[in-house]
C-alpha cells in the first residue's frame, strides 16, 4: 500500500518535471503560432520535419554562411563553432535545455541570422519549425 | 753559451705564476656562455626565446657587478688600476705590432686591455638600454611603470646598435687572442682555464697587492641582494599605460558571443565607431545590435580606445591597411608578426580563424600580448 503511494508520487513528481521540461519553450512557440496564424490563412501547427528540412537547406544569399548548418554542424546535438572561431553550444534542446526560452535572445538571433543566411526575415512559421524541430531532438 | 741555456731550462728562471684567478677565469667563461646565449636568442630569437634571452641579460648584469666589484679589491692582474694604460701605451703597442717586436706582459696588454675595458663599457649599455627596452615596449621589468612605449622604441635601435658592435668587438677580442698565440706564442686560452702564464725575468709586473675575498664577496652579495630586491619591488608596480580593469560586462557578452571579445585598447576612435556603424554588415554577416546596447558598447570602447594607453599592441595595430581597415589580422604589424606560421594553423580546430587573438595570446583578454604568453595549441585538423 505504501509502495504503491510512493509509486504515484514518485510518477507524478517525473510526469510534471517532464512535462515543465518539454513545456519551456512552449510560450514562445506560442507566440510565434499566433503570428503564423496571422501571416497565413492555411496555418496547421509546425513541423519538426518542415524545421529539420529548413535548418539542412542551401541557400544562396552568402558564399560564408549557406545555411544553418554551415556554423551549427548538421547535426544540433552537437557544439558548433561561429566563423570567428568560437564554441556555440548545441542547438538541441536535449543538450542545451534553456535554448529558446529568452524570447529576446531568440529574436535577436533569428534577426542577425536569418538576414545573414537567408538575406532576409525568416517567417514566424519557419522560426516555430526550427524551434520545434530542436526541441524534437 | 751553455750556461744561459741551462739556467733558461732551471726551474728557478721558467716558472708559472698565477695570473688570472679562479674569480677571474669563472666569469670570463660564464659571460662567454651568457652573451652567446643573449646575442643568439637576441639575433635569431622568436617570442619563445624572449625568457631566455631576459635570463642571459640579467646574468650578464651580475657578471658585470662582479667584475666592477673584482677589479677594485680583487687580486692584483683583476684590479683596473693594472689594466688602465694610456693612451700612449696603447699607440706604442700598435707600433710594436707593426715593426714585429713582441714585448710580453703578464697581464693584460695595453691593446688587449683598452679592448676589455671597452668591453665591459658596451656590455653595460647593452644591458642598460635592454631594461629601458623591456620597461617601454613590453611594460615589464623595473622600469616598466615609467618609461613610455616612444622611449623604449628609439632605445630599441640603441641597444641593436650596441649590440652589432659587440659583435664586431668580440670578433677583433678573438683575432687578438689568435694573434698573440700563434705569432706572439702567448698561450692566451690556456691561461684563461689554467690561470697560469711562463715568467720570465726580464717581464715588469705590478706590484702584487693583497686580495680581499672577503670585502668581494660580501659586497657582491650585499648589492646583488639589494638589486633583486629592487628590481621585484619595481618590477611589481603596474606599468606606464597598461589596462588594469576587467572588460565591461556587456561588451564581453554581446561582442564576445561570436569572437574572441578584442580588448579595446586594440582599437582606435576610428576603428571602433567603423566597427560599431557597420553592425548589419559585420564581416559578411549581420550583427545588429538594439540601439542601447550599441550605444552603451560604443561608450566603453571609445572611452577605452587605443589612444587611452601607452602599451605595444595600442600602438602597433593603430595603423590600418587603407584595403581593410577595420581588420586587425590585415594590418602590416599583424602580418609580420604571424608570417611565420602556415595558414592552416590559423584553420585547425580550438584556433578557427586568424582574429582569435585568445586562442594563443593567453593574456589577450587583458590587453597585454607579452610573447612569454603565447601558447600555440596542438589542436586537431578540421
Amino acid at each position: 500500500m505504501i509502495q504503491r503511494i510512493f509509486l504515484t508520487v514518485l510518477l507524478a513528481v517525473l510526469g510534471s518535471a517532464l512535462a515543465i521540461a518539454a513545456g519551456a519553450q512552449k510560450p514562445i512557440l506560442d507566440g510565434y503560432a499566433s503570428q503564423a496564424k496571422a501571416e497565413m490563412s492555411g496555418f496547421s501547427g509546425f513541423s519538426a520535419e518542415r524545421g529539420k528540412v529548413f535548418f539542412l537547406a542551401k541557400h544562396d544569399a552568402s558564399a560564408e554562411t549557406p545555411s544553418c548548418a554551415t556554423c551549427h554542424t548538421a547535426d544540433p546535438t552537437k557544439s558548433g563553432q561561429t566563423r570567428a572561431g568560437k564554441e556555440i553550444s548545441p542547438m538541441a534542446v536535449s543538450k542545451t535545455p534553456d535554448r529558446f526560452t529568452d524570447s529576446e535572445k531568440v529574436e535577436k538571433w533569428f534577426q542577425r541570422n536569418c538576414q545573414s543566411v537567408l538575406g532576409r526575415a525568416c517567417t514566424a512559421q519557419e522560426k516555430g519549425d526550427f524551434i520545434t524541430f530542436m526541441a524534437s531532438i | 753559451m751553455t750556461k744561459p741555456t741551462r739556467s733558461l731550462n732551471a726551474a728557478t728562471s721558467i716558472r708559472s705564476v698565477m695570473v688570472w684567478d679562479i674569480g677571474i677565469r669563472l666569469f670570463h667563461w660564464s659571460l662567454v656562455l651568457a652573451v652567446l646565449v643573449a646575442v643568439l636568442t637576441g639575433f635569431f630569437g622568436s617570442p619563445g626565446t624572449t625568457s631566455l634571452h631576459l635570463f642571459a641579460g640579467t646574468s650578464i648584469a651580475v657578471l658585470l657587478l662582479f667584475r666592477i666589484i673584482w677589479g677594485l679589491v680583487g687580486s692584483t692582474y683583476a684590479r683596473f688600476r693594472n689594466f688602465l694604460f694610456r693612451p700612449s701605451q696603447i699607440i706604442a703597442r700598435f707600433r710594436e705590432l707593426k715593426a714585429g717586436q713582441h714585448n710580453r706582459y703578464l697581464g693584460h696588454n695595453p691593446l688587449g686591455a683598452a679592448m676589455v675595458i671597452a668591453l665591459l663599457l658596451v656590455l653595460l649599455i647593452i644591458v642598460s638600454t635592454g631594461v629601458v627596452v623591456l620597461g617601454g615596449t613590453l611594460k615589464q621589468g623595473p622600469l616598466a611603470f615609467m618609461t613610455p612605449y616612444a622611449v623604449g622604441s628609439i632605445v630599441k635601435e640603441v641597444h641593436q646598435i650596441f649590440a652589432f658592435g659587440l659583435i664586431g668587438m668580440i670578433g677583433l677580442h678573438l683575432a687578438g687572442v689568435i694573434y698573440e698565440t700563434l705569432i706572439g706564442r702567448e698561450k692566451l686560452i690556456h691561461a684563461m682555464i689554467s690561470g697560469k702564464k711562463i715568467e720570465e725575468p726580464h717581464i715588469d709586473h705590478p706590484t702584487t697587492v693583497r686580495t680581499h675575498v672577503v670585502i668581494g664577496l660580501t659586497s657582491f652579495i650585499a648589492i646583488s641582494a639589494f638589486g633583486f630586491g629592487l628590481v621585484t619591488t619595481l618590477s611589481a608596480k603596474p606599468g606606464l599605460g597598461v589596462p588594469l580593469t576587467a572588460l565591461d560586462s556587456t561588451y564581453e557578452k554581446e561582442c564576445g558571443a561570436c569572437h574572441y571579445a578584442y580588448h579595446p585598447s586594440m582599437g582606435t576612435v576610428a576603428l571602433w565607431t567603423g566597427i560599431l556603424e557597420g553592425l548589419p554588415n559585420h564581416f559578411g554577416e549581420d550583427a545588429t545590435l538594439p540601439d542601447a546596447t550599441k550605444t552603451q558598447i560604443l561608450h566603453y570602447l571609445l572611452d577605452n580606445s587605443a589612444e587611452h594607453w601607452d602599451t605595444r599592441i595600442s600602438k602597433v595595430l593603430a595603423k590600418p591597411n587603407p584595403d581593410d581597415p577595420l581588420r586587425f589580422t590585415a594590418t602590416r604589424f599583424w602580418t609580420r608578426m604571424h608570417s611565420d606560421l602556415p595558414e592552416a594553423l590559423f584553420k585547425m580546430k580550438p584556433i578557427g580563424f586568424k582574429g582569435n587573438c585568445a586562442a594563443c595570446h593567453q593574456d589577450a583578454k587583458r590587453g597585454l600580448f607579452a610573447p612569454q604568453s603565447i601558447d600555440i595549441p596542438q589542436g586537431d585538423k578540421l
